[in-house]
């Protein structure tokens, strides 16, 4: 009778796994939802309220994030100081040239359960603003995630064939004046 | 009282009773019953009528009619794990104590208090315990991409 087989099971069922999510040209939004799940460990089957059950999300290229519409400029992070006249107020661009992090975290933060958890949920997310980790982080590492949106490639990044392929709709007034100009 | 106080035991049949052939786990039986009082008369209306045919029925139970002179009529019942029930019968007609005779012989015999999951498996799981890696294409090396497109 191997009784500690029994012991390595557990061990192995309750072992915490370490994420990796590459927030290059991502919406943070999408990126926080991704993270709080795995950080309340609800993807898990064995998955109960009050087992601490969370995993370790590794967040790397998050001052490359990017936003849709104008919420740059129109997105506004509100705190407090706790003195007279200490409300403040800054837009996103504002928040991210200061702390390339604090948009990805506040989205977390704001995603997880409002219990005594959070603050320890929020100590397993480990967020970074380019692609380069320690090792330490990067011994632990399990599982890379997907993308949550495909990254659009830029007008450069086409062959000329590709953009000569392209189907148009109607000639532009310089190219078909290009031999009286 | 909170249910957590009191006795608990896990479902359970006795040594899968049934799963090959059945084996009747009722061992003894013995009607108490007396020749005279009132709230005997059931008990005596089914001792003319019904236990002959009871105990033909079950040759694995072993049938004891005893007349005593007692007030409360009783059926003592005797399992093979050894435990004993007693049943009062007073006033009861013969109909009901063929009723109740019926389900006596139907119990396993294990005492009847709350039963903590309403499941059970001798065979907790052929698969083995969850862990992060079930269910994960093989990789080598700390990181492991799930790359849907890269297929």
């Amino acid at each position: 009778m191997l009784s500690w087989t029994k012991d390595v099971e557990q061990w192995a069922t309750f072992a915490r796994s370490w994420f990796l999510i590459d927030a290059r040209m991502q919406p943070p939004g999408k990126i926080a939802t991704m993270c709080s799940i795995r950080l309340q460990g609800k993807h898990k089957p064995i998955y109960h309220a009050l087992s601490d059950c969370g995993d370790h999300v590794v967040v790397i290229n998050s001052k490359h994030i990017a936003f849709s519409g104008n919420k740059w400029e129109q997105k506004v992070y509100s705190s407090h100081t706790g003195y007279p006249g200490g409300f403040k107020q800054v837009t996103a661009a504002q928040l991210h040239h200061k702390d390339p992090k604090a948009i990805v975290r506040l989205a977390v933060y704001g995603m997880l359960p409002r219990n005594l958890h959070r603050r320890t949920m929020m100590q397993r997310l480990h967020i970074f603003p380019e692609d380069e980790l320690p090792y330490d982080i990067q011994a632990n590492l399990t599982e890379e995630l997907p993308q949550p949106r495909e990254i659009p490639r830029k007008l450069s990044e086409y062959t000329q064939e590709e953009i000569d392929a392209f189907p148009r709709l109607w000639t532009p007034y310089v190219e078909a004046h290009q031999n009286i100009l | 009282m909170t249910s957590r106080g009191t006795p608990s035991r896990f479902l359970r049949s006795v040594l899968q009773n049934g799963v090959g052939r059945y084996v009747c786990q009722l061992k003894r039986i013995s009607i108490i019953f007396s020749k005279k009082a009132q709230s005997s008369l059931g008990a005596r209306d089914f001792i003319e009528e019904g236990v002959v045919d009871y105990a033909n029925k079950n040759p694995g139970t072993v049938v004891y009619v005893s007349p005593q002179p007692c007030r409360v009529p009783k059926i003592v019942a005797e399992y093979l794990n050894g435990n004993v029930r007693e049943e009062t019968i007073t006033s009861k007609t013969s109909q009901q104590i063929s009723e109740l005779l019926t389900k006596l012989t139907n119990q396993s015999g294990l005492e009847i208090i709350r039963i903590r999951k309403p499941i059970h498996t001798d065979s907790p799981s052929i698969q083995g315990l969850w862990h992060p890696f079930t269910n994960r294409p093989p990789s080598i090396g700390p990181i492991r991409p799930q790359k849907p497109n890269s297929q």
